[in-house]
């Protein structure tokens, strides 16, 4: 722990909302899907710091679930979206 | 078939090393584990069913991690130079690539390259969003197929 | 000097996830903002778990943190392409700068 972990947690967090404001208010509704995104990289990345700003590192394991989570529902994603044909 | 299995299990009681963060307490909880795991993986997906090449997988990660550490740096200066710094247009490619996992994977790794994102897989040609026509990307793209045939053992 | 190196990574990291942030900001369409999220944020969480790797106290805590990467990295690339193919499907058309 160098101190740092804490202050650059709460910016990402401010990244988070920030973003999360802006893909809610997106015009289309694809631009609101980009939540997901959002989830699995910043949230993973809060998760991490707040364990090594001393939180314990069961948090570590939280944000490892969420990644595997981000990582199955990706594919599955990605995996419907090549299966179908032209209309989904 | 019998390597192939050992060497998954070796891999699986690595991961196991690796989540219980070092500690051999719980090993008994962690053989139960890896024999399951092994145990699932060869039901779910048998030794003979995928044929990755394992010798290629040093080189092919080397260069997904050097290009998507390109790719985040490159677009992050346009995100800081703002939308003037683009030129969006839409490539069309046709893939030289067997149907079923390389293609799915050039699909999904390209939007981790630098400037490219993919927007339509259709059966062998591929529809790309780039983000500034005025690169050379299709020479680019070009190279990521010929790693992922080296890594499906496809043709030279 | 671990350590330096540790907060000089967590600082990049965050870095890398403004960047990203602001792509969204300020990118015209969906297909661009995709490009900033997906390959911004995910060196932001790359840089951030390597220099707090550096800081673990055994091999195997580092590793775990490592491991958090390829999973991510693996979400952002399927669910990108999912919100692409989307986005195409409904008839978004990507912007271009000579209709401007």
């Amino acid at each position: 722990m160098t101190g740092f972990e804490l202050p650059i947690a709460l910016f990402l967090l401010c990244n988070l909302i920030v973003a999360l404001l802006a893909a809610a208010r997106g015009p289309t509704a694809a631009d609101r899907m980009l939540m997901a995104l959002l989830f699995g990289s910043t949230g993973t990345g809060v998760l991490v710091l707040l364990a090594h700003g001393g939180g314990g590192q069961v948090l570590v394991d939280v944000a490892l679930l969420l990644a595997l989570l981000a990582a199955i529902g990706g594919i599955a994603f990605a995996r419907r979206a090549w299966q179908r044909g032209g209309d989904d | 078939m019998i390597p192939s299995l050992l060497l998954r299990c070796l891999l699986f009681a690595v991961l196991w090393w690796v989540l219980a963060e070092g500690r051999i307490d719980g090993w008994w909880l962690g053989a139960i584990a890896v024999a399951t795991a092994t145990w699932a993986s060869a039901v779910l997906l048998p030794p003979a069913a995928h044929r990755l090449r394992l010798v290629q997988m040093p080189g092919f990660v080397w260069f997904f991690l050097r290009n998507s550490i390109r790719g985040g740096f490159q677009v992050a200066m346009m995100a800081l130079r703002g939308r003037s710094a683009l030129q969006p247009g839409v490539l069309e490619l046709q893939l030289n690539l067997p149907a079923g996992g390389a293609r799915v994977l050039m699909t999904s790794v390209i939007g981790l390259m630098p400037g490219t994102l993919s927007v339509e897989l259709a059966e062998d040609r591929l529809r790309l969003h780039v983000l500034d026509v005025r690169l050379s990307l299709a020479a680019e793209v070009g190279e990521l197929e010929t790693r992922i045939r080296a890594l499906f053992g496809v043709g030279p | 000097m671990i350590e330096i190196l540790s907060t000089a990574l967590l600082i990049v990291g965050a870095f890398f996830y403004f960047a990203g942030t602001l792509g969204l900001l300020r990118f015209p369409d969906v297909y661009s903002r995709l490009h900033a999220l997906a390959k911004a944020d995910n060196l932001g969480l790359g840089c951030v778990l390597i220099g707090l790797a550096l800081q673990a106290e055994n091999v195997a805590v580092a590793l775990k943190l490592l491991l958090i990467w390829p999973l991510a990295l693996a979400a952002s690339a399927g669910v990108s392409y999912a919100i692409a193919r989307r986005a195409d499907s409904l008839g978004i058309a990507p912007w271009r700068k000579e209709k401007q």
